[in-house]
């Protein structure tokens, strides 16, 4: 058990001034056995309305309107939570959770994921997570870190052909992968210690139990990460999402830092 | 009761003002008509300068064509037409599908007076049906506000129309009393000012005819509250 | 009884629908055009106990279905138990993520469900198609049927027909049910859809709102309609007929801008009901079809009274060597298209269109069903002053409020062309009233 400080901060900056901003921001940290959330303040900057839900994936989402004009739209959440990486979450069996099973526009596997998944090692009597650690390992061998080459609608074959991306793109090709075997898994966006951005894993469920691994550093996801949106890929996970009128272009700032408390 | 949104209430007053548009030009232009038969035959071009519209024709018989029924010219009667169509479509719901039909039916007759070698009589029955849809507007749109709007429009276009053709003093007081009388019941928001003003502009004896017109289309251009 | 009567009036009744601009648009190189919808003045004719039947299967099926939806949406049932392959769910494209785990007012997913059937040289009716998302027609029989009794008062004095103009009744009880408090709108994406005509004379008949999505606005968790003075009027019921791809660019496509920010947020809620239900594509499929008889055995333990056309399921083995053999005497569907597109008649291909289609068949076997062609029993019309027989089929409409009420009429489409098969409207097709008889 670890008690981390997080900040997640957001800003959209506007060229011209944008209105009639509808939002929904999958940006509250979930509370749950694997982490607590002992605090937390969210501040939206600036909103006309907001009300909260629950989306078919779990998020909790906030959703509302900016109706005036405005030149920058920011989201900041910070807290404390205490996380317990020896805790899973419980999954619903195999049938119930189909949706994860089958590739999306974003994970649909290519020519080139297939036929990389014919040649990876596998061991058929392992157990399922010891078989997608298999699978993380080998496409860990095949692939590079390397940013701004992808970008968020780069799907898992793009990504998997050029050979490098970032962890939206790991996590991208180990579902198509897992999905292959129709292996239930899905997409996390979360918070990793230390500075920078935000980050993104998978977790793959055993028939009991979701498994988070991530495969950007090829290892289980330990005490140190924070979960904050799943689905079925990156595209459910959006933490902001939005449409608005005028706005011109937009630059996107996201700083997220997390310490031991 | 009926509730209607801002984008209806602005296709009900362009659908009052379209079917004014198309009727009050129908009718001046089969007068003018009538003159360039024998009479003078460039009379069209005191007409487009009247209306203050581009004197794009070349002959009185290019005009006749043109001015009515050229799809493309977007000041015939034909697209003035059109456009009041294009209104009246989105508010079957409003109007009820009776009241469109006369549209519709003044829409088949415009089509069929094009393609006619004695247009005028076709003409003749464009303008009936928009006699008849107003008729049938004052007699079965229940809610006060949605009849109103299509007559406010309506009275306000001929305001604009008579002026432009430099009416008689008059006729546009005539018309501004029935103007002033409807536009109250309307519900929509105008400036009180310009509306003040434009009654005074009718009163005087030589007539400030670009003024009217100038008030008349922004009178619904309010000032920012105090 | 007497059709010879009606000849008289075709033209009369012709005239009247296009005085009361009774068209559908079409797009011809993306110029928006409207164009006349045909109506043939033969009616089809149903006898009261012959429709007595088709009413009892079709309010059987539709309640299938909508137990269908709610389970796939829900529990799962029916794929725990192996009765329909996960697959035909979720490698489709009607099944909507978005929709898990939510339940929509009085937990009616089909509100209005436009059955497709045809009558074959048996006599016998086939199911062909279910539409649950958007179906589309009822208004012209209904409005047709009005032209007719104004034309020819005695026909409908001599006959005892049931009178279809109800539906505009049915409809409003309909959104009524579901209502969830406050108006009750249809949502149009704008005059330049093909259905624009049936949606602002539903609405002119049902008293509904006709509304475009920039006239909406969700706020406080409510959804409103904002009037010209700037007032706030709630919305409870919202009969959209703009597909759920459309819908809300916050939920759906993002880059819908006919669609309400949030309002299926606020759906999710509770706080509005949407007719029919967002997700509902996942029971319309010509894949899920298969398994419809399946279903009704499945969810209400009875035997379907309607029957499909016979259907093989390319995906079973013993299916696709039935395919295989029978190539010849069957029509292939893809399961991705509609509006009679994306139909091979196995006689009808060359022989190298036959190895490409068999080549794609066996690489996707999901994606297609066969069926047999069903020997259709044509039915008459009158063109040009002579009587000729043109296929047709019969679109059914049942609504859903606290009980499934079919609509004692349908839309009767028939084909342009003698030899075609195909009676969708947007190819050129017409439409015929359909009577079913009260005596």
């Amino acid at each position: 058990m670890r008690t981390l400080q997080f900040q997640y901060h957001m800003q959209l900056t506007f060229d011209f001034p944008a209105c009639d901003h509808h939002f929904t921001l999958r940006c509250r940290p979930f509370h749950d056995i694997r982490q607590r959330i002992l605090e937390e303040r969210v501040e939206i900057y600036p909103k006309h309305y907001s009300s909260e839900e629950v989306d078919s994936y779990g998020n909790k989402c906030i959703y509302g309107i900016a109706r005036t004009e405005h030149d920058h739209f920011s989201v900041d959440v910070t807290g404390e939570a205490q996380v317990c990486a020896e805790n899973y979450l419980p999954a619903l069996p195999a049938h119930r959770i189909g949706m994860y099973r089958y590739q999306t526009a974003l994970t649909k596997a290519g020519l080139g994921l297939e036929s990389f998944y014919r040649d990876l090692r596998k061991n058929a009597s392992a157990n399922v997570v010891e078989h997608v650690k298999d699978l993380m390992d080998g496409l860990y061998g095949k692939f590079q870190y390397e940013p701004g080459v992808t970008g968020v609608n780069t799907t898992a074959e793009e990504a998997f052909c050029r050979g490098s991306g970032v962890c939206q793109d790991y996590a991208h090709i180990l579902l198509a992968l897992c999905r292959l075997e129709r292996i239930p898994c899905r997409y996390i966006a979360g918070m990793l210690m230390g500075e920078g951005a935000t980050h993104a894993w998978i977790e793959v469920s055993d028939g009991k139990s979701w498994i988070p691994m991530d495969p950007t550093h090829n290892r289980m996801v330990d005490d140190t990460y924070i979960a904050i949106s799943r689905g079925r890929d990156a595209r459910d996970c959006t933490i902001n999402q939005g449409v608005f009128t005028g706005g011109g272009s937009q630059k996107q700032e996201i700083r997220v830092v997390v310490n031991d408390k | 009761m009926a509730i209607i949104s801002a984008e209806h209430s602005d296709q009900l007053y362009w659908l009052g003002r379209y079917s004014e548009r198309v009727y009050t030009t129908l009718k001046i232009f089969e007068d003018h008509f009538d003159s360039m038969i024998d009479l003078k035959t460039e009379e069209y071009e005191d007409f487009c300068r009247k209306q203050d519209i581009p004197n794009i024709y070349t002959s009185k018989d290019d005009f006749s064509r043109r001015y009515c029924f050229d799809e493309e010219n977007p000041n015939s009667i034909y697209s003035n037409l059109m456009r009041a169509y294009d209104n009246a479509i989105v508010l079957r719901e409003e109007i009820g599908s009776e009241t469109l039909a006369y549209i519709q039916l003044a829409v088949y007759a415009m089509n069929r007076a094009k393609t006619s070698d004695a247009p005028l009589i076709q003409l003749q029955r464009v303008r009936d049906n928009i006699v008849a849809f107003w008729g049938i507007v004052d007699d079965s749109i229940d809610s006060e506000s949605i009849r109103s709007i299509i007559k406010f429009g309506k009275r306000l276009e001929r305001i604009d129309l008579y002026s432009r053709m430099r009416m008689e003093s008059a006729e546009i007081r005539r018309e501004m009393n029935r103007f002033n009388f409807r536009i109250n019941r309307t519900g929509l928001r105008y400036n009180k000012r310009k509306l003040a003003h434009l009654n005074y502009l009718v009163e005087v004896n030589a007539l400030d005819y670009e003024t009217i017109i100038r008030e008349l289309e922004t009178l619904f251009e309010l000032e920012e509250d105090k | 009884m007497e059709t010879e009567r009606l000849f008289g009036y075709s033209d009369t009744v012709n005239e009247l629908l296009a005085r009361y601009g009774v068209k559908f648009g079409i797009y011809k190189n993306n110029v928006f055009k409207e164009q006349l919808f045909p109506f043939d003045m033969i009616p089809r004719v149903i006898e009261k106990q012959e429709f007595a039947f088709l009413e009892k299967g079709l309010k059987q099926r539709v309640l299938a279905l909508n137990e269908f939806i709610k389970d796939i949406y829900g529990d799962k049932k029916i794929v725990r138990d192996g009765i329909v392959p996960e697959e035909f769910i979720y490698a489709g494209s009607g099944y909507l993520a978005q929709c898990e785990g939510v339940m929509p007012p009085k937990g009616i997913y089909s509100h209005i469900s436009g059955i497709d059937l045809v009558q074959g040289k048996d006599k016998q009716w086939y199911i062909l198609e279910d539409n649950l998302r958007i179906p589309s027609g009822a208004s012209y029989p209904m409005i047709a049927r009005e032209l007719c009794r104004r034309s020819t008062p005695i026909t409908f004095e001599k006959n005892a027909i049931e009178d279809n103009r109800n539906y505009a009744k049915l409809l409003r009880r309909t959104m009524d049910h579901v209502n969830t408090g406050g108006h009750t709108v249809i949502l149009s994406p704008g005059r330049y859809n093909a259905a624009y005509f049936e949606h602002s004379y539903l609405a002119e008949k049902t008293g509904a709102h006709l509304v475009t999505g920039s006239e909406l606005v969700v706020e406080n968790d409510h959804l409103y309609f904002i009037d010209y003075s700037g007032k706030k009027e709630p919305v409870g019921a919202v009969y959209r007929r703009i597909s759920d791809e459309y819908l809300d660019p916050m939920n759906f496509n993002e880059e819908s801008v006919i669609g309400i920010p949030h309002i299926y947020d606020i759906y999710r809620k509770g706080n509005v009901a949407l007719l029919n239900a967002p997700g509902n594509g996942v029971a319309d499929d010509k894949g899920i079809y298969y398994f419809v008889p399946k279903m009704i055995q499945y969810y209400l333990g009875e035997e379907a009274v309607l029957q499909n056309a016979p259907t093989y399921l390319p995906y079973y083995k013993e299916d696709m060597d039935y395919v295989l053999e029978h190539f010849d005497s069957l029509v292939l569907k893809d399961v991705a298209e509609a509006g009679g597109y994306g139909i091979v008649f196995g006689n009808k291909l060359t022989r190298e269109e036959k190895e490409h289609f068999l080549a794609l068949l066996k690489e996707q076997p999901r994606r297609f069903i066969a069926q047999e062609v069903i020997d259709f029993l044509d039915i008459d019309i009158y063109e040009n002053g002579e009587v000729t027989p043109r296929k047709a089929d019969l679109r059914a409409f049942v609504l859903m409020a606290d009980e499934p009420m079919v609509w004692k009429s349908g839309l009767t489409r028939f084909s342009r062309n003698p030899d075609s098969f195909i009676v969708n409207s947007s190819q050129g097709g017409g439409f015929k009233d359909t009577w079913v008889m009260a005596e």
